[in-house]
């Protein structure tokens, strides 16, 4: 007589517990009705209680599931009261007209505040167009120049690093230490070196030419990308430097031996094999430049080279800005930011299917 | 080509501040290896094996000693200008690029010489009546893959169809090309299209350029050689650009010479150099003209060709489209190997290439690398610790310990006539079986019991006795002398073959082995074994070096 047991289950820990088991039951048969469920059929000959054995493992499964739960609590109640929730909030106020956040009232639903921020619909009489003017271009600008520019760079400096033995461990120390500095602080210095009587004009025998304040835009931007760049580059020299120290060295003496020139073992060697680094830098420096706010702050004290201009507006600095003032409009751009960061980085991920190998 | 290993020796220095002692990774090593030879380097891990390898290669410098590849020496040669191919314990192939990718890698980076001869610019006119399946872009994608496959670059070409009611006029116009290539270029031509007429000018693009090397004595003799060297230079100013030596010294015998080298010169300027010379009143007494080279890259089609060429000898042409990942074990070894050969080297070197295989799959890959050498005549060195490898492909082995080379021979002289007692040990599965033994009176005794009797006279003393398992025949005559008895503990069967293993209270272990076919009866209990003579060797208790019985 046979002995069958069937079970579906979602597990596929339960599933290799039976495969391993039925060797001494008999016969086994693990299908995949869909992507999560697995159906799992013993058959034996022997008399045997595959509830006792096989639920045995469920069992135990079952019975430690509260206790994940339970070591998750912290991070998933943190998380929930401080991510999630305020995540569909600015999405709900994103939407609200007339919103008073200390009264917590607001007149009904509508897509005014979007219209109102990118300057399509007037608003009391005034129309808002510091958002497309200057803090979109500008935001563009900054993630479009410093992160290409700060990766480029970390990874010449990287390689360079990972080709010297002599002090090696000294320069990584030196070129990872701004990542330890305040960025505010840094900030501070920067403007001192760039100010009109700084070590810049001194060096570069400029005059009292003007960097910062009352620097036109475009010039203001030269201090500001600098400044991102060189804050930005110890993380990924860090990332860059232990992917680099990864790579098989037997790469380099295969290349070696066909001769191959160094600029061509940079770019068909090693950059195809950081690949995955390179990719994770990308995503992340671009998210976090499409959040550009601190080094603005840092760098001019205030959202323009003038005082009461504000030609050096990025999102971020928009909606700090109007947190307190329009609490709806800083919600709206942040759900505007947040929409372009993901289309961003979905894009990334698409391209990166076919450049990245791991 | 040809290798030489003269006294070569590899230290890796250790740290007297922490106590590390250095290490010699090779010591004094000296080894011919004719040219053609497919050579093993054997021995157990940490003999150096590999050091030799990777300094044969060029990627480890020797601490002292000499390479020589044919007439040439080595030894302080980057890896890049030496020539090699080597394959890599794990392949080492790029994972990011393809199959195809990997192998024409090489290939990219080489540069191929072209001899500076008279270059010739040709217009070639052929009028060609078009067939019914016959169409324009075919024909112009055909001389075009022609052109690319003689050799001519997309500068060098310049090719123009005109259609006149189906009689096409092909005109090709050819930039400063060699006269061999347009000939090879012409006759495939007839090959693929057949043309009504052909009408071909040529005119010469540039003159054949020669490197001279001029020798010979100084008119008077000087003492200042550095400053008469700047003042023949500043004679010979004329020729300045193309200079690319200019030396006056005196030599042994007191005689100032003088050396003038110039490279990529017309005929014309050579004569001219000449005539300087005379009227300088210096005297020519050798004179060597050899033709200017110049260097290129080669192209995408050469590149493709050579790519498929060594695809088909390694067999993976069918995998080329894929990423390593996606091959077995095997077929990335072969493409590790097709990469090392692309660039037709002159001597191939393996590390341990089967050692990342299967018990299968390395049968058949050790075939197929001896299978490769042998189609390609190329001159290869591989690193094995596993002996069967060895023997089952070499012309040659060396067997390795500490650094210190054991034996060259050929894998049966090494296996029948070992010279010491580690070879001896080392190759042969089972192993030898060695016993404590001592020779008397031309007698080679274990125990009590001679096994030998020798007509050479050896003095008197105590040895290892190493007899190969399959050195042991049943005695069934009980009379017969010159036997070595033992306990027969076990019997197994081998199939073909049957195991007895036996107890001697002589043996270094607590007992031996004997291999004999399955005919014999063989019983358990006290046995009695004669010796075959050559399957006997005796060794020196202390050097371990062999005395030979004969």
């Amino acid at each position: 007589m046979l002995n069958i047991f069937k079970k579906r289950t979602t597990s596929k820990k339960y599933a290799s517990e039976l495969t391993f088991e039925s060797a001494r039951y008999g016969e086994l048969k693990v299908g995949h009705n869909d992507k999560a469920n697995v159906d799992v059929e013993v058959v034996s000959r022997h008399k045997v209680d595959p509830e006792y054995r096989v639920g045995g493992v469920l069992d135990q499964e079952q019975r430690n599931n509260w206790k994940a739960w339970l070591y998750l609590a912290p991070v998933l109640i943190l998380m929930a009261v401080f991510l999630i929730y305020p995540l569909i909030d600015t999405i709900i106020i994103a939407f609200m007209r007339n919103y008073n956040y200390v009264k917590g009232t607001f007149d009904g639903f509508t897509f005014d505040n979007f219209g109102a921020i990118l300057g399509l619909t007037t608003i009391n009489g005034a129309t808002e167009t510091r958002v497309v003017q200057y803090a979109l271009p500008n935001t563009f600008i900054l993630v479009f120049i410093t992160v290409p520019v700060s990766i480029a760079i970390a990874l010449i400096i990287s390689v360079l690093l990972n080709s010297i033995k002599f002090l090696q461990k000294i320069f990584q120390v030196v070129f990872f230490l701004p990542y330890v500095t305040n960025t505010i602080a840094i900030g501070m210095v920067f403007s001192v070196i760039f100010d009109s009587n700084g070590l810049i004009n001194y060096i570069f025998n400029l005059g009292d030419f003007k960097w910062i304040y009352g620097a036109s835009r475009a010039v203001a931007m030269i201090p500001l990308c600098l400044y991102i760049v060189w804050s930005a580059l110890p993380f990924k020299i860090l990332i860059l430097l232990s992917g680099l120290q990864g790579i098989d060295k037997q790469y380099y003496d295969a290349a070696k031996i066909d001769s191959t020139p160094k600029w061509k073992v940079l770019t068909k060697i090693t950059i195809p094999a950081l690949s995955p680094q390179i990719l994770y830098l990308m995503v992340t420096s671009f998210i976090g430049a499409f959040k550009e706010y601190a080094s603005i702050v840092g760098l001019f004290g205030q959202a323009g080279t003038t005082q009461g201009s504000y030609e050096l507006y990025t999102i971020v600095y928009y909606i700090y800005d109007n947190l307190n003032t329009n609490t709806s409009f800083a919600a709206a751009a942040a759900v505007l930011l947040f929409c372009i960061i993901l289309v961003f980085t979905f894009f990334q991920l698409r391209v990166s299917k076919k450049r990245v190998y791991y | 080509m040809e290798i030489k290993l003269k006294n070569l020796t590899k230290v890796f220095p250790g740290n007297p501040k922490k106590h590390i002692r250095d290490t010699v990774a090779v010591n004094n090593l000296n080894i011919d290896i004719p040219d053609g030879q497919l050579v093993g380097l054997l021995g157990p891990s940490g003999c150096g094996k590999s050091t030799t390898l990777y300094m044969l290669s060029g990627l480890q410098l020797p601490t002292s000693g000499e390479v020589w590849f044919g007439d040439e020496e080595v030894t302080n040669l980057s890896p890049e200008k030496r020539g090699i191919g080597l394959v890599f314990q794990n392949y080492a192939l790029y994972p990011h690029m393809t199959i195809y990718k990997n192998v024409e890698f090489p290939l990219t980076n080489l540069k191929v010489e072209v001899p500076l001869v008279c270059f010739y610019d040709y217009v070639i006119t052929y009028t060609y009546k078009m067939e019914k399946d016959d169409n324009v872009e075919g024909i112009k994608r055909s001389i075009i893959t022609l052109l690319s496959k003689v050799g001519f670059d997309k500068k060098q070409y310049k090719l123009t169809i005109e259609d006149k009611d189906g009689i096409l006029n092909i005109i090709i116009n050819l930039y400063s090309v060699n006269e061999k290539n347009y000939d090879l270029f012409d006759k495939n031509f007839g090959r693929i299209i057949k043309v009504a007429s052909k009408d071909a000018k040529k005119t010469q693009a540039s003159d054949a350029l020669y490197d001279v090397t001029i020798r010979g004595t100084y008119g008077e003799n000087v003492a200042d050689e550095v400053g008469e060297t700047k003042a023949l230079k500043a004679k010979l100013h004329d020729f300045k650009k193309n200079l690319s030596e200019v030396k006056v010294y005196n030599d042994l015998k007191g005689v100032t010479n003088y050396l003038v080298i110039i490279n990529k010169v017309t005929d014309k300027e050579i004569d001219a150099i000449k005539a300087q010379l005379t009227s300088l009143n210096l005297k020519v007494v050798t004179f060597k003209k050899d033709v200017a080279v110049t260097y290129r890259k080669l192209n995408k089609v050469e590149r493709s060709d050579i790519v498929h060429d060594v695809a088909r000898l390694v067999q993976i042409e069918e995998y080329l489209e894929r990423k390593p990942s996606q091959l077995s074990g095997g077929q990335q070894q072969r493409v590790a190997i097709a990469r090392a050969l692309v660039k037709k080297p002159k001597v191939l070197l393996l590390d341990e290439p089967l050692s990342n295989l299967d018990a299968r799959l390395r049968l058949q890959t050790r075939e197929e690398i001896r299978r490769i050498q042998h189609n390609t005549g190329i001159t290869t060195v591989f690193v094995t610790h596993d002996q069967e490898e060895a023997m089952s492909i070499c012309d040659l082995i060396v067997v390795m310990k500490n650094g210190i080379q054991q034996q060259i021979d050929a894998p049966q002289k090494v296996y029948n006539d070992p010279k010491n007692l580690f070879v001896a040990q080392f190759l042969g599965n089972p192993p030898i079986n060695v016993f404590n033994g001592k020779i008397k009176g031309k007698g080679v005794f274990i125990g009590d019991e001679c096994i030998y009797k020798t007509k050479k006279d050896i003095k008197d003393q105590d040895v290892y006795v190493a007899i190969r398992p399959e050195g042991f025949t049943l005695n069934k005559d009980k009379d017969t002398k010159n036997t070595l008895t033992g306990d027969a503990e076990m019997i197994q069967v081998l199939g073909r073959d049957l195991s007895i293993i036996v107890n001697n209270p002589e043996c270094l272990k607590p007992n031996f082995k004997v291999i004999i076919t399955n005919e014999s009866d063989a019983i358990k209990g006290k046995v009695s074994l004669v010796v075959k003579p050559n399957k006997l060797f005796v060794f020196d208790k202390t050097t371990e070096e062999r005395i030979y019985l004969d």
